[in-house]
């Protein structure tokens, strides 16, 4: 392997971890040193140094992150053990798919901020309706690219299958849905980050906890450096959950990646 | 053991006879070529005849039982035009795929597949990924595929037609010595007359619009083949009768 080959740790390292680094340091060097002298309050704009400092003081920022992944966790969760089956159901029946399929359409076209206060009034002001959110939301990816996904499989293997007399359920576990996988992945990663979105506007609303409560205490109190605390931790754990989910999809699509390419 | 295959065929756009009062009988062991042009029902037939499909009328017998029957014990080993492997299985996996859904006995799965890999020269590849291996050693898995739970019937549907000349030759030998060795009842679906009259016993000419059997050859050209045949006055005379059926 020659020494510029990105598939190297070393290589990879420098490649592609590299150039993002650079950029983000020279960023911050001079957020820092407009701040510092242009004497730049900090409820308008807190310098990095001051943001990292609020970050290990906020004792409770471990607190209110727990919630909203819990929150966040259990609404996505939830939404894709129902969208794999729904769509494994979509699938499998002609009746459900023209039955079901247009208000799966129409659950995506209702703005979620709409229906929060209308959860609010039915399951109160606790954890319940914030998952809900996250569920409803990250809903609609899921059971797109699923069912597109379970019907990319290959119309001959499920012949071969009906052949040999393999039951339906046969035929979606060992054929259709690790067909499916690199679409499911696919659709985990946008509803992950979806199901955050979620949790964190639901906090909004009401809510004594989590990071879309922090974010809107901080920002009535002009406490701008927590506000940047809590925006730096949610690009964190929605950078974690798509980086998880595209290095699952890429692991499952590798081989027909390379059989596209010969 | 196909006894008196008559049917007709609607597909969905109204009145299109696929196929249209088609008659044969296949004898046990028997090597036919469903020869024609593309669209004169070839594929259809393998997949009625596999209970796959129904017939609009007109009855399938295999084996004595109707043809659902003769599905729900697995006598159909299909092959298709493409191999298609599941790319996430290595190719002894592919190959064990039919046997995890006949219920063949777990600790006699990978010895059946490996003992078949071997037939066909792919034990060292058995490890290997679909995307790792040439079109020709993807259609020999497939093929072997279709085999390994012992059907009675193999069912290919142009197998052969996605593959250069001379890999289709060697694979073409390679389907004769497995043939001979398994002895099972083949119907080779193909739309090349030197294949057909290679392979098969009997040569079923077919025609379409809507598709029907012309007439039925029987080369019987003496076994085992070799290469040479090719070349020999039997065989042109043969491919000869086989062409100007098909023009007829």
């Amino acid at each position: 392997m020659s020494e510029g080959d990105a598939s190297t740790t070393s290589g990879w390292l420098r490649d592609e971890i590299l150039p993002p680094l650079l950029i983000l340091a020279v960023a911050l060097t001079l957020w820092e040193v407009a701040v510092k002298s242009f004497d730049i309050p900090p409820w308008l704009l807190p310098a990095p140094t001051d943001i990292v400092d609020r970050f290990f003081k906020t004792t409770t920022l471990w607190y209110h992150t727990g919630f909203t992944v819990l929150e966040a966790l259990a609404g996505f969760l939830i939404s894709a053990i129902l969208g794999v089956s729904l769509s494994a159901g979509i699938v499998h029946s002609r009746f459900l798919e023209r039955g079901v399929f247009p208000y799966v359409i129409v659950s995506n076209a209702i703005p979620i901020i709409a229906i929060i206060p209308l959860l609010t009034i039915w399951f109160g002001f606790g954890i319940a309706p914030k998952i809900m959110i996250c569920a409803i939301i990250s809903f609609f990816p899921i059971v797109t690219n699923t069912t597109r996904g379970l019907k990319s499989a290959d119309r001959r293997i499920i012949e071969f299958m009906r052949s040999i007399n393999a039951t339906r359920s046969e035929i979606l576990f060992k054929v259709q849905l690790p067909s499916a996988l690199p679409f499911i992945f696919a659709s985990f990663k946008i509803a992950a980050s979806l199901a955050l979105v979620g949790a964190v506007v639901g906090e909004f609303y009401s809510s004594d906890l989590g990071l879309g409560y922090l974010i809107i205490t901080s920002a009535t109190q002009l406490r701008t450096d927590l506000l940047f605390v809590a925006i730096a931790v949610l690009a964190a754990l929605g950078v974690g959950s798509f980086t998880l989910f595209g290095y699952l999809e890429r692991k499952v699509t590798r081989g027909e990646r390379i059989e596209e390419m010969q | 053991m196909i006894d008196h295959v008559s049917l007709h065929f609607r597909s969905e756009r109204g009145e299109v006879h696929a196929l249209s009062d088609i008659s044969l009988r296949v004898a046990e062991g028997e090597f036919v070529a469903l020869l024609g042009p593309t669209g004169c029902g070839k594929s259809s037939l393998l997949r009625l005849i596999s209970d796959l499909i129904p017939p609009t009328s007109g009855s399938i017998t295999v084996r004595g039982g109707p043809a659902s029957v003769a599905r729900r014990v697995n006598q159909f080993g299909f092959v298709f035009q493409e191999p298609a492997l599941l790319s996430w299985r290595t190719a002894i996996g592919n190959v064990r795929l039919p046997l995890e859904v006949v219920g063949y006995r777990p600790e006699q799965r990978t010895a059946r597949c490996e003992e078949l890999l071997d037939s066909v020269g792919l034990l060292k590849f058995k490890d290997s990924y679909p995307h790792e291996l040439s079109g020709g050693m993807k259609q020999r898995v497939a093929i072997v595929r279709a085999l390994t739970w012992n059907p009675s019937i193999l069912l290919m549907d142009e197998p052969f037609s996605a593959l250069d000349e001379l890999t289709r030759a060697q694979l073409q030998d390679d389907l004769l010595k497995l043939w001979s060795r398994e002895r099972k009842t083949v119907l080779f679906v193909t739309h090349n007359i030197s294949e057909a009259i290679y392979l098969a016993d009997r040569v079923v000419v077919m025609s379409p619009h809507p598709g029907r059997i012309k007439t039925i050859l029987s080369p019987g050209l003496s076994r085992p083949r070799s290469e040479e045949m090719h070349e020999s006055a039997e065989f042109m005379n043969w491919t000869r009768t086989a062409r100007a059926a098909l023009k007829s």
